[in-house]
């Protein structure tokens, strides 16, 4: 009875004729990028098209109904507006001093936490927590911390006999309160991989190291930061990319003109204000393009100093 | 066997589910059908602001706001057969938001405060012809200088034409705290202040108070994002102007006349009976509260002010003047909100019927419960209104006398342009002259980009 059952379920599989793995296998493949098709479509109309698009705006006077080819007249506007490179110079400084003082300052900490016998999660935590924090959370709420007259920071500044600053208020220091928040929100991103990497490092290199006498100092200069390289230059890539594409934040504390006297207005927020206050969408597209290939120029230089393989 | 059981289960289960939902979509209530002069028009009206459909709390008094359900049972209740349907955004990031809604058809109806973008992009109707037809409407029922601020320039329009009718009313006005004058034995200021007035009152109301012991401050401003308008007012009460013109070929600025120099040179002067962070914003958080700091407010908004007047129990503390206005009469920026219709809307009629509806007294007072101004001369016979007449008169005087042609540039560059400089003045990064050089160069440039 059961050899029976077995042979009517066997049967099918007979008439199969010969070459049909063939056809299954591609009926398989074919219902995978079925499969795909929607995320494809995500990413044609929410991606590709509109690079594609910016491209083509790039080259007319467009407000977004009425357009007039000019052909590469956006670009000279750009490229010798005075706004786009203060805007640049804006972008950079941030940038720079960002991932001079976040990078180390989160290794030092990273490393702290690991020699740390207990309450190393709690630290983690601690730490990680204003990286999920919503930056432009972070950003309303760091405009009252870094308040002139009624924030944290100027009390406290004044409590050691510190003199105060004028924070958001004064282009000077304006660029150091985004700094700031940047390093804030960033450094706890930058604990957690270099932890990652610190994990990482071989304990015997560490054993070999003490009993040729070195001291924990030395061990952590010629064998810890050694090993970090992979990591940095992740963190000094990525940093990057993040610094250039600088928006969010520069937006809510200083609004698209980056007040005070566009001091923290980004390439982001130029950007904005040319394309979706403006409806100048030709020279916002215009400008995009010159971030990209500004992006690109300093990844390549990044990838070349940090000998880094794509 | 079973291949045959599996389609015809999958047969009987897609009929099902068809059957469910043909019969869910005849149940609602989108598929019922009207019957009426308006059967089968549907008109989808966008609007800005907080508004709701169901009724809602107001944050600020505790008290019921009715929703737009209200508007939208009144408007089909007239019209009967036809549908309103309601597209909600919010204030942040409208002008974009609207720039997609419109280039792609989405509404029928407007409120679009960037008029004149959208009406040289030929993307809405004129609504002389409306006028014109309808004997039923007259443009009369609204409050003076409303109708004629809010024309603007078609395509190929050499004159001004109605594009929008006033929907929503705004207005500038200066804002003082009576309290802090009396604390300081200083008298209140007049109804039409000059410069040096404002200036004066200030000096003398800044430092401790001499009854509560507390840091006052003389006057506030915005010293960023609006500190244009409040440049261009001050500029106006000495008889100057931002420029003219309003096509932009026509367009010609004079940020840096004399007028416009001595208005700079004010608002530096006056900065310093302010507290700091004005350029960010900042030094305000106590203004309309029982614990506020500051005596005169420059450039104030109408947004909630009853409310929040009434909510903090500053009846006795709160009193306005007029911004200062040139040898005309008029002076300071105009705001508000007209409404028009998309030129691609296909019942043009029926939307023409909404903008009637929404600018009538039973549409109008259901805005001014949700704490905005009504644009229509009727308003200061309402009772509602006329039990905050202390407040609400000299509000709608400054509706009535802004400055014309209003600042239509303000949408664009030269705002920006403008506001960084008074920005870069009021901190010291520039002298007044040449910011406001800096500006009307840079300014005049983009205009010839154009």
């Amino acid at each position: 009875m059961a050899k029976d059952h077995l042979k009517v379920i066997a049967q099918p599989d007979k008439q199969v004729p010969v070459g049909s793995h063939k056809q299954r296998k591609r009926k398989v493949q074919v219902t995978w990028y079925l499969f795909l098709i929607p995320s494809f479509l995500g990413i044609l109309l929410f991606l590709v098209y509109p690079i594609f698009e910016s491209f083509r705006l790039s080259f007319y006077q467009s407000n977004g109904t009425i357009e007039k080819f000019i052909g590469l007249q956006n670009f000279q506007t750009v490229l010798t507006s005075q706004p786009f490179w203060n805007s640049v110079w804006n972008t950079f400084y941030i940038g720079i001093f960002q991932i001079a003082i976040a990078i180390p300052l989160g290794f030092i900490f990273a490393s702290l936490i690991n020699t740390t016998p207990k309450g190393k999660n709690f630290f983690k935590v601690i730490y990680f927590l204003p990286n999920v924090t919503s930056i432009v959370a972070a950003a309303m709420i760091f405009a009252f911390v870094l308040h002139p007259e009624m924030g944290i920071v100027n009390y406290a500044l004044e409590a050691v006999g510190l003199p105060t600053s004028q924070w958001l208020s004064d282009p000077s220091s304006s660029k150091w309160a985004v700094i700031l928040l940047a390093v804030w929100h960033w450094i706890g991103f930058i604990i957690i991989i270099c932890l990652a990497n610190l994990q990482a490092i071989s304990p015997e290199m560490y054993e070999a190291a003490k009993i040729d006498g070195a001291s924990s100092f030395q061990q952590w200069l010629f064998i810890t930061i050694p090993n970090m390289g992979g990591t940095f230059a992740f963190l000094l890539i990525t940093g990057w990319i993040g610094a250039l594409q600088r928006f969010n934040e520069v937006y809510v504390l200083g609004g698209p003109s980056g007040s005070p006297a566009r001091s923290i207005q980004t390439m982001g927020a130029f950007i904005y204000e040319r394309g979706f206050t403006g409806f100048e969408f030709g020279i916002a597209s215009a400008a995009t393009y010159i971030m990209f290939i500004i992006i690109l120029v300093f990844t390549l230089i990044n990838l070349k100093v940090s000998k880094m393989k794509l | 066997m079973l291949k045959r059981i599996s389609k015809k289960g999958i047969f009987l289960t897609a009929s099902f589910v068809l059957l469910l939902v043909t019969v869910l979509t005849g149940c609602s209530p989108g598929g019922s059908k009207k019957d009426g002069e308006w059967a089968g028009q549907t008109v989808n009206v966008q609007l800005i602001g907080d508004f709701s459909m169901e009724d809602s709390t107001n944050p600020i008094t505790g008290e019921k706001i009715q929703g737009l359900d209200v508007l939208k049972d009144e408007f089909e209740k007239q019209h009967p057969g036809a549908t309103v349907k309601f597209i909600i955004m919010p204030w942040d990031g409208y002008t974009e938001k609207t720039q997609a809604m419109i280039t792609s058809g989405e509404a029928d109806v407007y409120q679009l405060p960037g008029i004149a973008d959208f009406a040289a992009q030929g993307v809405i109707e004129p609504l002389q012809p409306y006028v014109d037809k309808d004997s039923e409407f007259s443009t009369d029922i609204f409050i003076d200088q409303q109708v004629d601020s809010w024309k603007a320039l078609g395509p190929d329009s050499k004159e001004l034409e109605m594009y929008g009718l006033p929907f929503l009313g705004d207005a500038r006005f200066i804002t003082y705290d009576k309290k802090l004058f009396d604390d300081w034995g200083v008298e209140y200021l007049s109804e039409h202040p000059t410069m040096e007035e404002i200036k004066e009152k200030s000096a003398k109301m800044t430092g401790k108070n001499p009854v509560t012991g507390e840091q006052n401050y003389g006057v506030w401003f915005r010293g960023d994002w609006s500190s244009a308008f409040t440049l261009l007012n001050a500029a106006e009460g000495i008889g100057g102007r931002w420029g003219e013109g309003f096509a932009w070929e026509d367009v010609k600025f004079e940020f840096n006349s004399p007028e416009m120099v001595e208005a700079l040179n004010w608002m530096l002067d006056i900065q310093q009976y302010a507290p700091e962070g004005i350029v960010s914003n900042q030094g305000n958080e106590k203004w309309m509260t029982k614990d506020n700091n500051i005596a005169i407010m420059l450039n104030s908004g109408p947004g909630n002010l009853v409310q929040q007047t009434h909510t903090q129990g500053l009846e006795d503390r709160i009193a306005i003047a007029q911004e200062f206005k040139n040898e005309d009469g008029i002076g300071g920026m105009f705001a508000g909100s007209p409404i028009a219709i998309g030129k691609s809307s296909e019942n043009k009629e029926l939307a023409w019927e909404w903008l009637k509806f929404a600018t009538s007294d039973f549409a109008q007072k259901y805005f001014y419960e949700t704490g905005v101004l009504p644009s229509v001369k009727s308003a200061l016979e309402w009772e509602e209104v006329k039990q905050y007449e202390d407040l609400l008169g000299p509000v709608f005087e400054a509706m009535s006398t802004p400055y014309t042609p209003r600042y239509h540039w303000a949408a664009g560059q030269p705002r920006f342009i403008l506001t960084s400089e008074i920005e870069a003045a009021l901190t010291g990064k520039r002298d007044v002259q040449e910011a406001l050089d800096k500006a009307q160069k840079e300014s005049t440039e983009w205009l010839e980009s154009r």
